[in-house]
C-alpha cells in the first residue's frame, strides 16, 4: 500500500504547484515601470553636504577601500573629501563614524556609469543629490508591507 | 489552372500532414510557445515574471524567437579532440528522428502522412531511435561530461523502454487494433484512460522519462554534469539538440492523446467536413493541453537521483505496465470492446 500513499503523495505536490501557479501573488515588480520604495537605513548610494562638513578627514581614514579621499579646492585652506564608487565597497563606516552627519546614505542604488572617469566623484560632484534613472522617468512607487496570507504585500505608496 | 494544382497537391494529406499539421510548422508553433510557457509557469510558481523584456505586453512571447536568432548567429565551436563528422551530425539526426515519427500519426480520420496499419508501433520504433542519437552525440564530444551523460542516457533508456512498449501495446490489445486511426476511431464514447488508467499513468511517466524532462532530466543532469549529451554544443547546434527533446515530447503527447484522451473525437463532424485538418483542432488542443502539464511537472519536482529513476522503471513501471497489459486482457474477455 506504500505505492497508492506515494501516489497520493505525488498528487498532493502537484496540487500545492497547481495552487501556486492559478492563486499566488508575485514579489518581484516590472523594474522601469515600478520601483519598491526602499526603506530609509538601506546602503545606497553616498550623499556628501557640503555646509555641515567640519573637514576632520575621518571618512578617508576610516574608509577600508580607499575610495574616499581628500581633495584640495583651489582658494580654500581645509580639504574636501571625494569619493570614488570604482574603489567603493558600500560597507558605510565613512557615514557612522562622520561626527556632524555631513555624510548620509540615499535609497538610491539603480545608477549606471558608462565610462570609468564617471565614477569618481571630486567634493563639487559629491554635494549633490541623487536621482534615481527609473524614477526620473516617471515610474511607480510601491511600497512593501508584511502581509498574514501572502508573507510579502505591495501597495501603492 | 496551375495555381489549383499546387494547392490541391498542398492540401494532400502526404504533404499538408508532413509539412502543417500535425508535422513541420506545428512543431515549430509548439517549440517557439512551449518553452515559453514553460518558463512562464515556473516564474509564476516562484512567484516572478519570467521572460518579459522583448515584448512588454504580450508578456515577453517572442523571447524564444530572440533565442533562435541569437543561437543563429553565435560561432559554431567544434572542440579539438570531437569526432568532427558524428560530431556536427548527432545533432541533425536527433531533431530528424524526433520529426519523423509524426508522418505515421493520423491527424483525422485517413489524414497522415503515412497510412499503414501499423502506425503505432512504427511511430513509437522511430522515436526509439532518439537515444541512440544522443549517446552518439556523447561519445563523440569526448569529454567526461558527456561521456557521463551519454551513459546515464543508456540506462534510463533501458529503464523507461520495455514500459512505454508494454503500456502502449496494452491499449492497442485492447481496442484489438495496432492502428491509431481504428484506435481513435473506437474511443468515440468513452476515452481509452477511463478503461486503463494504468496504462496512460505509466504511458506518461515513461513519456517524461523518455523526453528528458523533469523531474527524470538524468542525462542533461545540469547541475552535477554540465549539460550532459549537449556540453559541448555551441549556436544551433545547441539549440537542435534542446529543441529535439521537446519535439520527443510532442510526439509522444500525439500518440497519448490519440491512445487515452480520444483523439480528435469531441467536435470533427462539424469542422471535419469542410476539410478534414480542421476537426484536428480537438486533438490539438489536448496534445497542447498535455505538453503543458509535462512541462508544468517542472515546477513541483526536483531532479530523481538515477537510481532512484532506474528503480521506478524496473521496480514500479514495468510491473505496472504488465498490469495494465492483464487488465486490457480482463476488459476484452468481459467484453468491454470488440
Amino acid at each position: 500500500m506504500s505505492l497508492l500513499s506515494s501516489f497520493l503523495e505525488h498528487l498532493e505536490a502537484i496540487g500545492t504547484g497547481l495552487k501556486y501557479l492559478f492563486f499566488s501573488k508575485r514579489m518581484t515588480v516590472r523594474y522601469p515601470e515600478v520601483v519598491i520604495e526602499l526603506r530609509p537605513g538601506y546602503r545606497g548610494m553616498i550623499r556628501w553636504h557640503k555646509e555641515r562638513c567640519i573637514c576632520c578627514s575621518m571618512c578617508a581614514r576610516i574608509c577600508p577601500a580607499a575610495a574616499i579621499r581628500m581633495y584640495r579646492i583651489p582658494g580654500e585652506k581645509k580639504m574636501r573629501p571625494g569619493i570614488n564608487y570604482q574603489r567603493c565597497i558600500f560597507c558605510g563606516f565613512c557615514v557612522d563614524i562622520c561626527p556632524t552627519d555631513a555624510l548620509e546614505y540615499t535609497t538610491t542604488h539603480d545608477v549606471a556609469f558608462e565610462k570609468l572617469e564617471d565614477m569618481v566623484y571630486p567634493p563639487d560632484k559629491f554635494d549633490r543629490e541623487w536621482v534615481s534613472p527609473a524614477l526620473e522617468e516617471g515610474a511607480r512607487k510601491l511600497k512593501v508591507e508584511f502581509d498574514e496570507e501572502w508573507g510579502l504585500k505591495h501597495v501603492p505608496e | 489552372m496551375w495555381l489549383e494544382l499546387i494547392i490541391r497537391l498542398l492540401l494532400s494529406p502526404y504533404i499538408f500532414a508532413p509539412l502543417i499539421y500535425p508535422g513541420l510548422v506545428t512543431v515549430l508553433v509548439i517549440l517557439l510557445t512551449l518553452i515559453w510557457l514553460e518558463r512562464k509557469f515556473a516564474a509564476k510558481v516562484q512567484l516572478r515574471y519570467g521572460p518579459l523584456y522583448v515584448a512588454k505586453h504580450i508578456g515577453g512571447a517572442p523571447q524564444l524567437l530572440a533565442d533562435a536568432i541569437r543561437f543563429m548567429f553565435q560561432e559554431v565551436i567544434v572542440p579539438r579532440d570531437a569526432d568532427k563528422v558524428p560530431f556536427l551530425l548527432a545533432p541533425v539526426l536527433a531533431m530528424s528522428f524526433g520529426i519523423l515519427p509524426i508522418v505515421f500519426i493520423p491527424a483525422a480520420p485517413g489524414f497522415a502522412g503515412i497510412l499503414i496499419n501499423y502506425s503505432l508501433p512504427a511511430a513509437l520504433a522511430l522515436s526509439a531511435f532518439m537515444p541512440i542519437t544522443i549517446i552518439l552525440m556523447a561519445w563523440s564530444a569526448n569529454n567526461k561530461f558527456t561521456i557521463h551523460g551519454g551513459v546515464r542516457e543508456a540506462f534510463v533508456t533501458i529503464a523507461y523502454e520495455i514500459a512505454l512498449f508494454v503500456s502502449a501495446l496494452s491499449m492497442s490489445m485492447l481496442y484489438g487494433s495496432l492502428s491509431l486511426q481504428d484506435i481513435v476511431e473506437k474511443q468515440a464514447l468513452v476515452p481509452g484512460i477511463l478503461l486503463n488508467p494504468l496504462a496512460a499513468f505509466t504511458f506518461f511517466v515513461a513519456m517524461l522519462m523518455s523526453a528528458g524532462k523533469l523531474p527524470f532530466d538524468i542525462a542533461e543532469g545540469e547541475q552535477e554534469i554540465v549539460a550532459g549529451p549537449y556540453t559541448e554544443y555551441t549556436g544551433i547546434l545547441y539549440g537542435l539538440v534542446m529543441g529535439a527533446g521537446y519535439v520527443q515530447l510532442y510526439v509522444a503527447s500525439l500518440i497519448f492523446t490519440e491512445l487515452f484522451l480520444g483523439g480528435w473525437h469531441p467536435f470533427f463532424e462539424a469542422l471535419g467536413e469542410l476539410y478534414p485538418p480542421l476537426g484536428g483542432i480537438a486533438l490539438f488542443l489536448k496534445t497542447y493541453l498535455v505538453l503543458a502539464f509535462a512541462v508544468f511537472l517542472r515546477c513541483v519536482y526536483g531532479r530523481y537521483r538515477i537510481d532512484h529513476a532506474l528503480r521506478i522503471g524496473w521496480r514500479r513501471l514495468i510491473p505496472l505496465s504488465i498490469l495494465a497489459l492483464l487488465l486490457s486482457l480482463g476488459l476484452r474477455f468481459v467484453g468491454v470492446m470488440v
